[in-house]
């Protein structure tokens, strides 16, 4: 309950949680969390047919694969902004601002970003484990695209800060400029990490494990750290630029003010946090399996 | 045993499972009482808050009430336990003799292992976890003066990512009877690699094959052999972990931020208390078996090698595992120590004795249960220094949880204690305990372990807290709660019948394995014909047919169980604002003070009178006690 305005009065005839959505006229009740929960499940159960189909005889072919994950992802989409509409957009205005309905958001961020410190653990312990036995021959992963990404995501950070701080100025204008340039940034870098994958993959040949008289030779433990890593990081960069895509046009239509920047800062929260893993990343995996 | 014999079993059971449940149906404390017309109202909401909610089932698949919720989370416990349950009675049934019968004509040996995984991973996460969730979702937000959970609609999300995981980690069984290449998984509950990465459909292994002079087991990719069953199972897992860590999330923000202007922390509830410190727990370690799952399905699909040889190997598996794996056990004990200390004080007439001293308790298990992982791989051949450090911290570990029984056994000492089936659970509850936490500190000495590490001895300890405490107190919470969810009471005779059933079959079952430990009997295995030492097959037989026999009265108190709160939930008694006479002991709570509220609203919007006395289970109304002013 919202301590400011009816403490005393626990449990009934506080506020209720979805009083505007699907179906309407009802206080507690949504359709968004059922679709998006189907929908992010039909996610796993498109990737378990992926593997059915990989293995044959189960009659399920990478298309009828392809078709539930991609309408999986498509209801899960369209879950997700559902609820954000009808959770946070529509009625953004006509809800007044709280303090506690603030800070729930950015505590649950926050415990969302530490959960997220152990998803990444993993490989980083599996890297360090690894390391620990000698990494062996590893091609030369540091180079000048490494350099220029680096600098690239940690100046999108500080263009970010500064939108922040123009929007607490009332400074709109600035606020959308400097938001829209992070978000460029985020996908300069993104179409980097890219192109350096392609070159690995394609130009270099650095994979785990090659193939040869039917047999896998396990030849690089490396590079499974490697592409773990980078590619959960990429991931986490694309899941912020959408964060930051959305509340950037939520900017542009009109909407946060120097007092109602909630989910500017969650967002710029979660985009801080990718940030520091990748320089993590850069001094494990990409400074340090080359250097020591 | 041939196909006659297994048919008699099955008749058998059945015949006594329509006895018990006839008999349990006789019962009828209840039946003195008038039933109000229309039956229960589920979801308690009589009288008020149809607005809030639409009709029927459209009801349940679009709430964001956290009441309905917990109670969704519920029913899915519950169906899990069952799943389970019936899982594990096979296998009992297996056990009760040396050679392999009752399971020979459905698959053998790989049958019972997928029994074996099936129930352990279906009673660690479908059950235990979801359970507990039940009781936060519900209760937490009441206890803590919230209109809801910070994130109603998360929560939401957060439940109904759970079906889809049980179906896909069960689909191994359903698909198996359709297709060749597939069958529930064999991993066990701990899917260690290269087991988890190399198994195919029978049960053999995929990709043994000599590296370096050595036989390596995980090397050979033949992925089209390798059972899907686990793919799936893996899938159904992440998807139950991505689950419990939104929960969590949802709890500290809940916890944090939503708490009513009259609850500060010097005023926040025990159970609020576990539930945080769990909830921080999930949080650190979760994510990382989601981490370690996907890897197992990468090295299965992809090779990327994460857990071969020429990788982290397994024992880095194992290092992951058990960094999430103890954890866990203490994501699932802590709410139930929780639930006990609320519930046990209310029945001994006086505050919850040192209450800062069980907070404190909880932190610290919480941030000590992250050091302790090693005591899993003792036999792993893992570095003895390391080993020592862990055996020390392992060791430190029992003091807080010891702590804490004292302070249970403290707030009954010449307390004014009511006999009631909430309280009886929860004396059941401390004395299992106690058997499952010192078998536990023996386990934590190295050379202890060595000798008793993969016997049924460590099948004992755990399941003396896992059975005997935690599901003890999740009994204690729904008979306590009962009134409020359901709005009735139920049987209590049924209830003192529950536990004793129980109290009994937990500790036949148990104690019989913790001796069988002791005689090295391994565990995991589905046969023990093979044992040639004199004199060890007739004990080990012995002790399992107990084991059987004490399974099978926990069966049957279960179906008890199930009888009266289905019975009670239709036609019980209805209850009046005070049920458990706490007023009176000066011992008011908060979620009860909610529901005598409700009552009141309900009879102001003209619905129907409750009863006029209260129904109190045993509960002799009792004069106040002098020193139990206040909650605690
Ligand atoms: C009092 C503190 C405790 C100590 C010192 C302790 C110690 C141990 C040790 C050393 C083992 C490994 C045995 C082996 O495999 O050789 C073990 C296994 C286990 N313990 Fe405990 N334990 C304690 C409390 C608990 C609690 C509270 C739970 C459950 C909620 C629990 C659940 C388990 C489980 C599930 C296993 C078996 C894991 C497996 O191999 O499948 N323990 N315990
Ligand atoms: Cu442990």
């Amino acid at each position: 309950m919202s301590a400011t305005e009816d403490a005393g009065d626990h449990g009934h005839g506080g506020h209720l949680p979805a009083v505007e959505d699907f179906p309407r006229g009802f206080g507690e009740a949504s359709w968004w969390p059922f679709v998006t929960a189907i929908g992010g499940s039909g996610i796993y159960v498109g990737a378990a047919l992926f593997l059915l189909a990989a293995r044959g005889g189960f009659g399920i072919g990478m298309g009828t694969a392809a078709a539930v994950s991609i309408g999986s992802i498509g209801l899960f989409v369209f879950g997700i902004l559902g609820w954000l509409y009808h959770g946070f957009v529509a009625s953004f205005w006509q809800r007044h601002k709280s303090e506690q309905s603030e800070s729930k958001l950015v505590w649950g961020m926050y415990a969302f970003l530490g959960s997220e410190i152990a998803t990444f653990s993993a490989g980083f312990i599996y890297f360090f484990f690894i390391q620990a036995g000698g990494l062996g021959e590893i091609p030369d992963v540091f180079g000048s695209l490494v350099i220029f990404n680096t600098l690239l995501l940690i100046a999108s950070s500080f263009v970010l800060h500064f939108s922040e701080v123009a929007l607490r100025n009332g400074n709109r204008k600035r606020f959308v400029t400097l938001l829209g340039a992070t978000l460029l940034m985020g996908i300069i870098f993104i179409g980097g990490q890219v192109y350096e994958y392609y070159e690995f993959l394609a130009v270099k040949n650095f994979t785990p494990a090659a193939i040869a008289g039917g047999e896998v030779i396990y030849s690089n433990p490396f590079a499974s750290a490697f592409y773990a890593l980078t590619g959960l990081h990429g991931l986490h960069v694309t899941l912020g630029a959408v964060l930051l895509g959305i509340v950037f046009v939520r900017g542009l239509r009109g909407q946060y003010s120097a007092e109602r920047h909630v989910s500017v800062k969650t967002a710029a929260l979660y985009w801080h946090f990718v940030d520091v893993v990748w320089i993590f990343l850069v001094a494990a995996i990409y400074i340090g399996a080359t250097a020591l | 045993m041939g196909l006659s014999g297994e048919l008699a079993l099955t008749l058998l059971t059945g015949v006594l499972v329509l006895i018990v449940f006839a008999l349990a149906t006789r019962f009828d404390d209840w039946r003195t009482y008038t039933p109000l017309a229309g039956g229960g109202a589920l979801g308690g909401e009589t009288g008020y808050g149809h607005d809030e909610k639409p009709g029927g089932i459209v009801r349940w698949l679009t709430t964001v009430d956290h009441k309905d919720i917990g109670i969704l989370y519920g029913v899915y416990a519950i169906v899990a336990f069952a799943w389970g349950g019936l899982a594990v009675m096979l296998m009992r049934f297996e056990l009760a003799t040396p050679a392999m019968d009752v399971l020979a004509s459905v698959g053998g040996r790989a049958f019972y292992n997928q029994l074996l995984t099936s129930h352990g991973i279906t009673m660690l996460f479908l059950f235990g976890t979801p359970i507990l969730a039940a009781f936060s979702n519900y209760f937490i937000p009441l206890l803590i003066g919230a209109d809801d959970m910070a994130f109603p609609r998360i929560n939401a999300i957060a439940f109904w990512l759970l079906p889809p995981g049980a179906i896909l980690i069960w689909a191994g069984f359903f698909l198996a009877p359709f297709f060749d290449g597939i069958a529930a998984s064999m991993t066990s509950w701990t899917m260690y690699p290269p087991q988890a990465v190399a198994q195919t459909a029978a049960g053999q292994d995929a990709m043994s094959y000599e590296y370096a002079g050595r036989v390596i087991a995980s090397s050979e990719i033949d992925t089209a052999a390798l059972n899907a069953g686990t793919d799936l199972m893996l899938l159904g897992l992440h998807l139950t972990g991505v689950s419990a860590t939104m929960g969590a999330i949802n709890f500290i923000a809940t916890i944090f931020t939503e708490r009513g202007s009259d609850v500060g922390w010097d005023k926040l509830d025990i159970f609020s208390w576990t539930i945080l410190t769990q909830s921080a727990l999930i949080l650190f370690s979760f994510p990382l078996l989601g981490s370690a799952i996907v890897m197992l399905l990468l090295d299965r699909n992809f090779a990327t090698g994460f857990f071969a040889v020429e990788g982290g190997g397994t024992i880095l598996y194992q290092h992951l595992f058990w960094f999430f794996g103890h954890p866990e056990v203490y994501i699932l004990v802590l709410p139930p120590m929780g639930i006990i200390s609320y519930v046990l004080p209310r029945f001994s007439g006086r505050k919850l004795f040192g209450f800062k001293f069980v907070v404190y308790s909880t932190l610290a298990i919480g941030v000590l249960s992250f050091g302790v992982w090693a005591h899993h791989m003792f036999a792993s051949g893992i570095d003895p220094r390391l080993r020592a450090g862990f055996m020390a911290v392992s060791l430190a570990i029992a003091i807080p949880s010891a702590v804490k029984t004292f302070n249970w056994i403290t707030t009954m000492w010449n307390g004014n204690i009511r006999l009631t089936t909430p309280m009886l659970f929860c004396i059941g509850f401390i004395a299992n305990f106690i058997i499952g936490g010192v078998t536990g500190v023996f386990l934590a000495a190295v050379p202890v372990d060595l000798i008793l590490h993969d016997t049924y001895y460590v099948v004992g300890h755990f399941h003396y807290v896992i059975m005997g405490a935690i599901a003890f107190a999740v009994f204690a919470g729904v008979y306590y709660w009962f009134p409020i969810v359901s709005g009735r009471m139920y049987q209590r005779t049924l209830g003192k019948a529950h536990f004793w059933t129980t109290m009994v079959g937990t500790n036949l079952t148990f104690f019989a394995m913790i001796l069988l430990g002791y005689g090295g009997m391994p565990r995991r295995y589905a046969t023990y014909n093979g044992v040639t030492a004199e004199g060890i097959i007739g004990y080990f037989t012995n002790l399992h047919v107990i084991a059987t026999v004490g399974a099978f009265i926990l069966l049957v108190g279960q179906i008890i169980w199930l009888v009266n709160m289905v019975q009670s939930w239709l036609e019980g008694p209805v209850v009046g604002p005070d049920p458990w006479n706490l007023k009176e002991d000066g011992l008011p709570s908060r979620e009860f003070d909610w529901h005598a509220d409700r009552i009141e609203t309900t009879l102001a919007d003209g619905g129907e009178p409750a009863e006029d006395e209260p129904m109190t289970d045993g509960g002799e109304p009792v004069d106040a006690d002098d020193d139990a002013a206040g909650d605690e």
